[in-house]
């Protein structure tokens, strides 16, 4: 209602300011020392000259648009000094019409801009700006104060300005820019155009753009008019809805990919050795912690290569969390296997002090990350979904994890190994498999693999001492539901909890959600206690 | 089961609470009495002995273990907070801050009847008995037993604390419930009322503590061990474990509950943070610090890691994480039962001892 209510306004506004510009825009010659005059006159006759200014901005040849440029600046500074010949240029000390220097007669007059007025010449000083800034940042900075007056943006001015935009995003913006300010031209058949172009681009904003003209006063009285935006609001609202559908897929899938990664090192130590490792989220944390780690080594060795630190970072955060995982087996969990509880504890007295070592050594507060370019922005779409390039490095590398973790497993004498005593141990041990070496190096591979998810995490989530906290019961979760030491089934789990996760979300909430989940698993197991993808095997 | 004798560790520790307890109410009002912050500490390591008994109830005597004995004891605890304030403010008139935080004018429905402790205590049983029933019946029926149990305890309990944590269910939100002002009557935050509460805390640990040991030297107690042992086995015999297994876990949640009543007038505070998983884990440590199966082992590891705790967290809060996960560390590497093992060479012969010294009988999910 406001939206429109201000738009209408602005239209009105438009239509006052713009009806007296093109008159003298099409007049060729700018008359320099009238425009001056006019500058240090009254509220009516500034206002008079904002709109020449803007209409300069817009249709003025290269060499009136560059002496005019100063003149709207310095309107809205206060930097012009009037007097009786004219005017000066504070800035420089050179005369307004002629650009020669020389100082103020007498008193100078400095004009203050009405509160009408001011936007008229911020509008006339952005458009220069766009047109003529050399710094791309100046020209988006003007980009977004013509953004806000949308009505007010003379003829034509966009479009020259996209045409000489040589920044692509810049450009991109600017011609949307225009698309709004078509949307409210006087011309009707250039608005159903205008609406045309926007229905192509399906998304909330132009939703609320579109919506706004059926309160427009053509709505009612234009019947094309009204078919036009009654055809591009229902071609955007399926738009949406595709986008939002698609969005909640790709929420999902991310959200279950970074379950994967927490649970699939769980999965697997969990299937061979019975123990619930409790300190699997600690070791996510410093995952996460070595990767920081790992860009800051750069930042200070080698700063060329600081955008790879996410890469660089993949084999030092797995060796690290699995050297950590292989001394944990080797001086405590070894004796426990007899003892699943009693393991229970132990991790949970290692999570806790990993946890209060991160604490002292680093502090509390997030670590900062640098975001490289591959993990940057992403591609609208449709609708409002963008394909984000941060959680699509999430989901590759969980992809990737798993085929590797797959072909480890699958492929290799290791693997077999660890299949062979996950399935019967006594048996696995009867025929010479070295069981205690085997469950040494899993817990290695599981733990190695919880320092891959902290790496994959770092870029979407916040780092500090307790993140590990926040996933470690979704990961078990994960894999109490998928079954104990089945990939498949911790695929399968992490999928599902993810993507339940996500649709229940906007619905009831994400404490619901959790809520939900556990209360669907627990019913779950009531049909299939052992999971979704039960190892054959003896039942242990 | 063995015999008690005069001389058993748990007729002394019995009787050292007892003296205890009538020591701080007899001195109560004269120049020898305990300082208010000693009390006050004593009445709520007693609620933290009662709240470890329960675990061990259950860990100790049936093998299972729960990971989420901090719901029942929070259970208790928000249902007693709720008669509090409910009470305070037929009294005083004094609105609770929460209901202020919500801008609500008056108590939700289901606040109704709170002011009568006897409705407060039969819906905190009543409560309990459904959640640790409906929850111990799914699990144990499809027999999710050993770390499996002790995750989807885990799980529940965080559940529990992340709805808790919001501040539209009608239980003070994240903020908890305080300003707890009369009990029963009486004005609280007195010395009088403190000790009071100590003692009756006190008092119901002595009570606990017998009822547990009555129970575990019965035939009903032998059947628990058994199940602990080798489930299997007394199943093939003809036993059925499930009835067994959901009234112990029953018993436990209530004794879990009525631990967090005595609680939370002594703290003055009820709030989310009790149902965080890691203090139902610390429960744990408690008693495998002090030694599983053992009633009294329980009781002293509650006492002894909450008065270290007590004293630490005032003294170098930072260093005390620290020392739990050495503890622990320690605990279950060299003594795998616990303060038992260094005291049973000493003076005490627990029962059953000669198989507990070996594992308890722990076997794999």
């Amino acid at each position: 209602m406001k939206l429109a209510r201000s738009a209408l306004l602005l239209a009105g506004l438009a239509g006052a300011l713009l009806l007296a510009p093109p008159a003298r825009a099409q007049a060729q010659a700018l008359d320099r020392a009238g425009l001056v005059q006019e500058l240090c006159g009254d509220a009516g006759a500034m206002g008079r000259a904002g709109a020449t200014l803007a209409a300069t901005a817009a249709a003025g040849s290269d060499e009136d648009r560059a002496w005019a440029a100063p003149l709207a600046r310095a309107a809205i500074d206060r930097k012009l000094g009037c007097d009786e010949t004219g005017a000066v240029l504070e800035e420089g000390g050179l005369d307004a019409v002629t650009r020669t220097p020389r100082a103020a007669t007498g008193t100078p007059r400095a004009p203050l801009l009405s509160l009408r007025n001011r936007p008229v010449f911020e509008l006339g000083d952005a458009a220069f700006a766009l047109r003529g800034a050399p710094d791309p940042a100046r020209r988006a900075a003007a980009l977004k104060t013509l953004e806000r007056r949308p009505a007010l943006i003379p003829e034509r001015l966009l479009d020259r300005a996209a045409e000489a935009e040589t920044d692509a995003g810049l450009k991109e913006q600017i011609d949307t820019l225009a698309q709004t300010a078509a949307l409210n031209a006087a011309d009707p058949a250039a608005r159903i155009r205008a609406i045309g172009r926007v229905a192509e681009n399906p998304s909330r904003r132009a939703l609320t753009r579109i919506s706004a003209l059926a309160r427009d006063p053509a709505y009612e009285a234009n019947p094309e008019f009204r078919a036009a935006v009654d055809a591009a609001t229902a071609r955007i609202e399926r738009g949406i809805a595709i986008g939002d559908a698609l969005a909640t897929l790709y929420n999902g899938l991310s959200f279950a990919s970074i379950l994967f990664m927490a649970a699939i090192g769980l999965a697997i130590i969990f299937g061979l050795m019975g123990v619930i490792n409790l300190a699997q989220g600690e070791l996510i944390m410093i995952g996460a912690y070595v990767t920081w780690l790992v860009q800051q080594g750069l930042r200070a060795v080698a700063p060329g290569l600081l955008d790879w630190y996410l890469i660089l970072a993949i084999p030092v955060a797995f060796l690290v969390t699995a050297a950590i995982g292989i001394a944990l087996e080797a001086s405590l969990l070894r004796h426990l296997y007899k003892r699943p509880l009693m393991s229970l504890l132990a991790t949970w007295a290692v999570s806790l002090f990993l946890m209060n070592l991160v604490r002292v050594v680093f502090g509390t507060q997030n670590l900062q990350f640098e975001t490289p370019f591959y993990v940057t922005g992403g591609v609208p779409v449709i609708g409002d979904f963008i394909f984000t390039w941060n959680r699509m490095f999430a989901i590759a590398f969980a992809a990737l994890t798993l085929a590797l973790t797959w072909a480890l497993v699958r492929r290799t004498p290791f693997g077999l190994n660890i299949r062979a005593v996950t399935q019967n141990r006594d048996m696995a041990a009867c025929i010479g498999i070295p069981t205690r070496r085997v469950d040494m190096m899993a817990f290695g591979l599981g733990s190695g693999l919880a320092g891959l998810a902290g790496l994959a995490l770092s870029p979407i989530y916040s780092v500090n001492p307790q993140m590990g906290q926040n996933f470690i019961i979704d990961a078990f979760m994960v894999v109490v539901l998928g079954g104990v030491g089945t990939i498949a089934g911790t695929v399968v789990a992490a999928l599902g909890i993810g993507q339940i996760n996500v649709l229940i979300e906007p619905l009831w909430g994400a404490v619901a959600a959790k809520v939900i989940v556990l209360l669907m698993i627990i019913a779950f197991l009531q049909w299939r206690p052992e999971g979704l993808f039960a190892v054959k095997g003896r039942r242990k | 089961m063995s015999r008690i004798g005069p001389t058993s560790p748990i007729v002394l520790l019995i009787g050292l609470i007892i003296l205890v307890a009538m020591a701080m109410a007899g001195l109560a009002g004269t120049e020898f009495a305990l300082s208010r912050y000693l009390a006050n500490a004593i009445g709520q390591l007693a609620a933290f002995a009662v709240l470890a008994i329960s675990l061990d109830l259950i860990w100790g005597y049936l093998g299972i273990l729960s990971l989420g004995h901090g719901l029942f004891f929070a259970l208790g605890g928000y249902l007693m907070a709720m008669y509090l304030l409910k009470h305070s403010f037929e009294i005083t008139a004094t609105v609770p801050d929460f209901l202020q935080f919500m801008g609500w004018k008056d108590f939700p429905f289901y606040w109704a009847g709170f002011e009568f402790f006897p409705y407060a205590l039969a819906v905190a049983v009543v409560v309990t008995l459904l959640v640790s029933g409906i929850f111990g019946y799914v699990s144990f029926r499809s027999r999710v037993g050993g770390v499996y149990f002790a995750i989807i305890t885990q799980a529940l309990v965080y559940v529990a604390m992340l709805l808790m944590f919001r501040n539209d269910t009608g239980f003070g939100g994240n903020n908890g419930m305080t300003g707890f002002t009369v009990l029963f009557g009486w004005p609280m935050g007195t010395s009088g009322m403190i000790t009071a509460l100590a003692v009756a805390s006190l008092l119901v640990l002595a009570w606990v503590l017998l009822g547990c040991r009555w129970l575990v030297g019965s035939r009903f107690g032998a059947l628990m061990l058994a199940t602990r042992d080798d489930e299997t086995r007394l199943r093939t015999m003809g036993y059925e474990t499930l009835r067994l297994k959901l009234i112990v876990w029953c018993l436990s949640a209530l004794i879990a509950m009525l631990a967090g009543m005595l609680y939370v007038p002594q703290v003055g505070i009820i709030n989310p943070r009790v149902l965080s998983p890691e203090l139902s884990l610390e429960i744990a440590v408690w008693v495998a610090i002090g030694g599983r199966g053992h009633l009294v082992g329980a009781v002293i590891g509650a006492l002894l890691v909450n008065a270290v705790k007590f004293w630490l967290s005032s003294a170098a809060p930072e260093i005390w994480p620290f020392i739990l996960s050495g503890l622990i560390v320690l605990v279950v590497l060299v003594f795998p039962n616990g303060l038992m093992d260094i005291a049973k060479f000493k003076f005490v012969r627990p029962m059953g001892a000669k198989r507990l010294a070996a594992d308890l009988g722990e076997s794999r999910p």
